[in-house]
């Protein structure tokens, strides 16, 4: 049997981390949860993190700086963004900028699955 | 003067009682004033050498006056009647009428008539002193012209009508002149026709809109170099044989043409006043203070209008404000706030119905997420709740507010902003905190308005944490403070006076509201705001308001 592959989902927002992970479970991936991009860099799981649940504003270090530095340091991990900013504006941004799908919260399951499913085929 | 009438009558009396008319006529002409004798019938029957010299015609010429233009045209019908009335009765008489000079100019004068009675009683003469009070009328005619125009002002007429106004008053005190206000738009600088109410569109048309220079006309030199202008002759004077204004004021039959600036109370000139004659002329020391007056009302009246227009324009930007906040920044932390615990219901909800769909159901998973779902529904109905509680007044309501209430409700709706701007907020909130009584919108507005500016005042910095601290205390006097420190770039002590003016920015996006703003807030709530540099990076803004007093009965 494959081993299920890894989904990191990165949020500081304590609801995420807790309802997102059991739903991304239920999809049938491995996940693992951080509350900064700096606790995800200091983790042993970026090597072996296949997607990458994203958060785009966060105190510290954003979202897109984390894809940067991820950038810099050679890991070629597939970003879906995710955010609470209704602004339109943001997603062809995140797109331009190499993410594989940026999601506006409140998204559906749907959404959602599409959206790593195309995250694991890039990677 | 009275006495001095009623002794000369008496004088008078007893020499026509000796019949000696040539005593009498020495005594007349002895009077300083002018004085003039009538028959019963009120005819002229002589005039002492001053009336003569006064009115430059012939006693033959001046029994004529009924007929002539020795008394003014339009008090004429009422001296006959008041003359008429007075030989009937016999009473004395007093009547303020005009007098021709020899030179054409009329001037006022105060003209009374006393009876001389025989010792039968009857009227044998009367003796009339006429008092020059030229001087007295033109000063109360111009008061109360100056009163009119004052209150055009103050009754908010359009400016076009009180400068109107303004010229015709002038035209009319000070005779054969064509008076103009013109207005600067300094952003040109373009003089624009303020009122020139007598001159003909020929000219006006092409007056308006030229350019404000030295070359230009005498206007432009009194605005330019703030002084006043005077040309008696603008055919033979050689300053001006190039200037703009000479053709066009020629052409329309102007030589002469003095222009004074009008300033306004911080010493900007706002305009020019501007005189023309037909003749070559100079002003007289009664004519320059009589366009220091006006020139003064003119200024009065136009910053009156420039003050509203940027009370006007105040307004409009803070609408403005109003509607860019409410509808971008403003929607932008509401969607945020509401989305989040959305976000959560539809994630915790699929994830539930997945959980019961398995096989076996994971009930107890199920039931787990679930119970998310209605903690994220009531996150949500919370939001909406302090989104109701901070719009749902409008108007200014005196009420007790908890200004730490007031505060974390403000920092809710900010929190997302904030955290975008990576600031680090940090809450020094006084536990025994005594209420206000205010307006608590308002006041959240002012809150609201110095978290932006200090989470703004930090975009740049990166060498340092972008540190927020807002502290709530009590303060000397029964007043409550509040402060808003931040580590941004901060301001030079010596624009900290201008911080509060209104349309003053140091944003390149700003508008330069939200303190002038909050200051009125807060001045409305009687207390102060004021803001100083830190010891070390960055700024802090504080106000104190008085504490709500305790009503004891």
């Amino acid at each position: 049997m494959a081993v299920a592959s890894l989904v990191a989902i990165v949020d500081d927002d304590e609801s995420v981390r807790e309802s997102l992970p059991d739903l991304v479970r239920e999809f049938g991936f491995e996940v693992q949860a951080f509350a900064s991009a700096e606790e995800f860099l200091a983790s042993d799981f970026v090597e072996q993190t296949r997607a990458l649940l994203l958060d785009i504003a966060m105190p510290r270090m954003s979202g897109p700086e984390l894809q940067q530095e991820l950038t810099h340091r050679g890991h070629k991990i597939p970003i879906v963004f995710i955010t609470a900013n209704g602004d339109d504006a943001i997603r062809p941004r995140m797109l331009a900028e190499g993410a594989v799908e940026c999601l506006h919260k409140p998204f559906s399951e749907t959404a959602l699955l599409r959206a790593l499913n195309a995250a694991l085929r890039v990677g | 003067m009275e006495a001095s009438l009623a002794s000369l009558v008496d004088e008078l009396g007893e020499a026509a009682l000796r019949k000696s008319e040539r005593e009498s006529r020495l005594i007349v002409d002895s009077i300083p004033g002018l004085v003039a004798t009538l028959t019963p019938a009120g005819e002229v029957d002589a005039v002492n050498s001053k009336i003569l010299g006064y009115c430059g015609r012939t006693l033959e010429e001046l029994k004529q006056w009924g007929t002539s233009d020795t008394v003014h045209p339009d008090d004429l019908p009422r001296v006959i009647e008041v003359i008429r009335q007075s030989m009937t009765s016999g009473d004395p008489y007093e009547i303020e009428q005009r007098i021709r000079r020899f030179d054409g100019v009329y001037r006022w004068f105060q003209v009374r008539g006393l009876p001389l009675r025989d010792s039968n009683g009857r009227i044998v003469r009367w003796y009339v002193l006429l008092t020059d009070i030229d001087d007295r009328k033109r000063a109360e005619a111009q008061l109360a012209g100056e009163k009119r125009l004052l209150e055009m002002v103050a009754s908010s007429c359009p400016l076009t009508d009180v400068l109107t106004a303004l010229c015709t008053f002038v035209e009319v005190i000070s005779a054969d002149c064509h008076c103009g206000v013109y207005l600067i738009d300094w952003s040109g600088p373009r003089f624009r026709n303020g009122a020139v109410p007598s001159l003909p569109a020929t000219f006006n048309d092409r007056t308006d809109g030229l350019p404000v220079c030295l070359e230009i006309g005498p206007c432009g030199q009194a605005a330019l170099l703030k002084q006043q202008v005077i040309v008696t002759d603008l055919e033979t004077d050689p300053v001006w044989q190039e200037s703009a204004i000479r053709p066009l004021a020629l052409a329309h039959g102007i030589r002469s043409h003095w222009s004074t600036p009008i300033y306004a109370r911080d010493g900007r000139v706002l305009g020019t006043f501007a005189i023309f004659h037909r003749e070559p002329a100079r002003p007289t020391r009664v004519q320059q203070d009589l366009i220091a007056q006006v020139t003064h009302i003119a200024s009065i009246a136009i910053e009156r209008v420039l003050s509203e227009a940027a009370l006007d324009k105040l307004r409009s930007e803070l609408a403005h404000v109003t509607r860019v906040m409410s509808l971008g920044a403003l929607t932008a932390s509401i969607a945020h706030e509401v989305n989040q615990p959305l976000s959560g219901i539809i994630t915790n909800a699929s994830t539930c119905l997945r959980m019961l769909n398995a096989d076996p159901p994971n009930v107890d998973g199920a039931r787990e997420t679930a119970r998310r779902t209605i903690r994220d529904g009531n996150r949500a109905s919370e939001v909406i709740a302090r989104l109701r509680a901070l719009f749902s007044k409008k108007e200014f309501t005196l009420e007790s507010v908890d200004l730490n209430e007031a505060t974390r409700e403000v920092t809710a709706l900010s929190l997302s902003d904030l955290q975008r701007n990576r600031v680090m907020l940090q809450f020094e909130l006084a536990d025994d905190l005594p209420a206000v009584r205010g307006d608590r919108v308002q006041l959240q507005q002012v809150i609201l308005n110095l978290l932006r500016n200090a989470s703004d005042a930090m975009a740049g910095v990166d060498d340092r944490p972008r540190q927020l601290m807002i502290r709530t205390e009590r303060d000397a006097g029964d007043r409550v403070r509040l402060t808003v420190k931040d580590a941004g770039e901060g301001f030079d002590s010596h624009t900290v006076d201008r911080l509060f003016e209104a349309f003053y920015t140091t944003k390149p996006s700003g508008m330069g509201i939200g303190l002038s703003v909050s200051r009125s807030i807060i001045e409305s709530h009687h207390g102060r705001i004021w803001a100083e540099p830190n010891d070390g990076p960055g700024a802090t803004f504080a106000f104190a308001i008085p504490c709500a007093v305790e009503r004891t009965v």
